[in-house]
């Protein structure tokens, strides 16, 4: 485990949360996603366990990782051990949604599955977010908007400023699941439930963004 | 050397005995791409160029588009490149039916810059400012099977039969003799096209076949190499086979396509010294071995690729060099003003030709015009070494591989930050793509990689 961060467990201590090195986009995706949990405080009492693994599978590929729970942290690794304590296979493009009962301790993937379905943040909190991780990225446009439908009508979030913009239109959990990394942008974009507007390079630069976010690559 | 022998020109072929001509070059993949066009529009814009949407550049292995960076300021939305044709290599490819081989232009008349064969020109006119000239050769290794493309397909490409038997030995001559016909009629159309051959064997592998090329000039064995693995298909197809160029097409052995490469300067051979390898070629090694992580990228594109690096199982794992020591990554070869050369023994038989000439001869400069000294000489066998011995293994993933030629400031300078920036981006959707579409990392050779590398490129 070569790769490791910190993240700091609102409230309580903080949670080493490691992923392999030359980590595959599974195991960045939990790797991920618990340290949003740790971040916001999320299931402490899950990330803070002092053993336990923990096999996750994807149902539609022949995606897999296992979580290591440990006195000295969460180790996230490719592929699943021997006998893992549960194993539970879900739809990695549907936030982590199990696809079949849990094998082994049901306990302990119902507090896994938990902790990798942190709540969304808000669509606007989100899309900030977004674009301070990813405004860097060579040929980000130099605005970013986000137009959703909101009870009074349409609302719109304005990034940045310059004279590029990349407009993205979708409704508020939709907007949140992209913007957070809960969700793949392509994925989303042809499920059919997202607008967008600028250029063909844009919708390129705009999908390495979504990467970062989503698996930290 | 290889030289057209039908240097076909309008004086001495009536238009009226071609019914068409058909436009050839490699995209970024190595994929042999084209179009077929009729005498009339190709006399039309044989000196303009034609028009190919961009997309060529920007489609993965599964006809999707190549999203994940920014995209080269040249490329529109499916804008068009140009495709101009290199009337030197014109020839007859079958009855009616000419073949030309060309290169990539922007609208403002300058090379599409990750275009490989212009890459390749760029690299050989670079060494020239040195004095230099190049002489390489290749060896083309394939895998033939008896079904048919059809059958193949219908099979997912697995569980096929290898032509010839599965007994497997290097150079065993008692073949059956549909596998003795296959590589005969592919050496006869390698005659009638033109292009020169220097032998043929069984290779390691059930079913496999090595072909090796005549040395020549770097762009044009790479357009042989381009036109001998067209023919290699044509007429595995047309005999009811099929063949592949798979880095790995079954979970046995991989292929490879070492290079071999010498410098002259005023026709003499500038390797050669009487005593060992000249100082021109230690600083070639040199810059071989310090480009080695960064070129493996291109000289190992796939997923596949990074499946045959396995210890004592032939391809090198080490970042090394040796006299006479095909354990290496590089392997000098030393002490005959004529054979004295370099070979490069890391890319896969998957490998786009062009590009990793374009990268062996980027190393090779960067050698030469930074004098860098290589390390010592591996004399011991360069697989299985334990830690400690200061030997550094190669990079063993395409996303390791990927960073090292992000990181590779001699090969950034000379290939150029457009084509390396395009490249990368394209390795790290071949990435995702195999990890979230479909590929295996756990498996001996996943259903995904046979599906999509066994055609293609």
């Amino acid at each position: 485990m070569t790769a490791t961060a910190t993240a700091p467990l609102a409230g309580v201590a903080e949670v080493d949360i490691r992923i392999e090195d030359d980590a595959s986009p599974i195991v960045r995706l939990i790797g991920r996603t618990l340290r949003d949990s740790a971040r916001i405080g999320h299931t402490p009492e899950t990330l803070q366990r002092s053993a336990g693994t923990v096999a996750i599978r994807s149902h539609d590929t022949p995606q897999a990782a296992t979580i290591a729970f440990g006195p000295n942290g969460v180790d996230v690794s490719g592929g699943v051990v021997p006998e893992p304590d549960t194993t539970v296979t879900v739809d990695l493009n549907a936030r982590f949604t199990p696809a079949a009962d849990p094998t082994g301790d049901p306990d302990l993937a119902r507090d896994v599955l938990q902790a990798l379905t942190p709540p969304l943040p808000n669509w606007r909190e989100a899309a900030q977010r977004f674009w301070d991780t990813a405004r860097s990225l060579p040929g980000m446009p130099d605005v970013l908007i986000a137009v959703t439908e909101g009870p009074d009508g349409l609302e719109q979030a304005v990034i940045g400023a310059g004279s590029t913009q990349y407009l993205i239109a979708g409704d508020r959990d939709t907007l949140a699941g992209v913007f957070s990394g809960a969700d793949d942008l392509l994925a989303v974009l042809f499920s059919g439930v997202l607008g967008i507007q600028g250029t063909l390079s844009q919708l390129s630069v705009m999908t390495g963004a979504s990467w970062k976010v989503r698996y930290d690559v | 050397m290889y030289e057209p022998t039908r240097p076909a020109t309008e004086a001495d072929r009536p238009e009226s005995a071609t019914r068409a001509v058909r436009l050839e070059a490699t995209n970024h993949e190595g994929c042999y791409l084209g179009k077929t066009v009729a005498p009339k529009k190709f006399a039309a814009g044989k000196d303009t160029g034609f028009a190919f949407a961009d997309l060529l550049f920007g489609l993965d292995l599964g006809n999707l588009p190549v999203f994940g960076a920014v995209f080269p300021d040249w490329r529109g939305h499916l804008d068009d490149v140009y495709f101009r044709p290199d009337m030197s290599t014109l020839v007859e490819w079958q009855p009616g039916v000419e073949s030309v081989i060309g290169d990539y232009w922007l609208k403002d008349g300058t090379p599409v810059p990750i275009c490989p064969r212009n890459l390749v020109r760029r690299m050989v006119d670079r060494l020239a400012s040195h004095g230099f000239t190049a002489t390489v050769a290749v060896e083309i290794e394939a895998t033939v099977f008896e079904e048919s493309i059809h059958e193949a397909r219908s099979r997912g490409y697995r569980d096929l039969t290898p032509l010839g038997g599965s007994a497997g030995t290097a150079y065993h001559l008692a073949k059956s003799r549909d596998w003795v016909d296959y590589m005969n009629a592919v050496a006869d159309r390698l005659d009638e096209v033109g292009i020169a051959w220097e032998a043929w064997s069984d290779e390691d592998a059930a079913g496999q076949v090595e072909l090796n090329l005549a040395p020549g000039d770097p762009v044009t064995v790479g357009d042989a190499w381009a036109r001998a693995r067209q023919i290699m298909r044509e007429v595995a197809f047309e005999r009811g086979h099929t063949v592949t160029f798979m880095a790995k097409p079954t979970a046995g052995y991989g292929q490879a396509s070492h290079i071999n490469l010498s410098l002259q300067r005023d026709s003499v051979n500038a390797f050669h010294a009487e005593d060992g390898p000249s100082e021109t070629m230690l600083h070639a090694i040199g810059g071989l071995l310090a480009t080695i992580d960064g070129n493996t990228s291109l000289v190992l594109p796939q997923i596949t690729s990074y499946r045959r690096l396995v210890d004592l199982t032939g391809p090198p794992v080490t970042r090394t060099w040796g006299i006479s020591n095909k354990t290496t990554a590089v392997r000098a070869v030393c002490g005959n003003p004529t054979l004295s050369r370099i070979e490069y023994r890391l890319p896969g038989a998957d490998a786009n030709l062009y590009l990793a000439l374009a990268g062996v001869l980027a190393g090779i400069i960067g050698g030469i015009e930074q004098k860098i000294d290589p390390p010592e000489q591996i004399a011991d066998m360069a697989w299985c070494l334990p830690p400690g011995l200061g030997v550094e293994r190669l990079p063993d993933t395409i996303t390791k591989a990927a960073a090292a030629l992000d990181a590779d400031p001699v090969l950034r300078e000379l290939l150029g930050d457009e084509f390396v920036d395009f490249w990368i981006a394209s390795r790290k959707w071949e990435w995702m793509q195999f990890h979230t579409a479909g590929g295996d990392p756990s498996a001996e050779l996943s259903e995904w990689e046979s599906a999509r590398y066994f055609e293609l490129p």
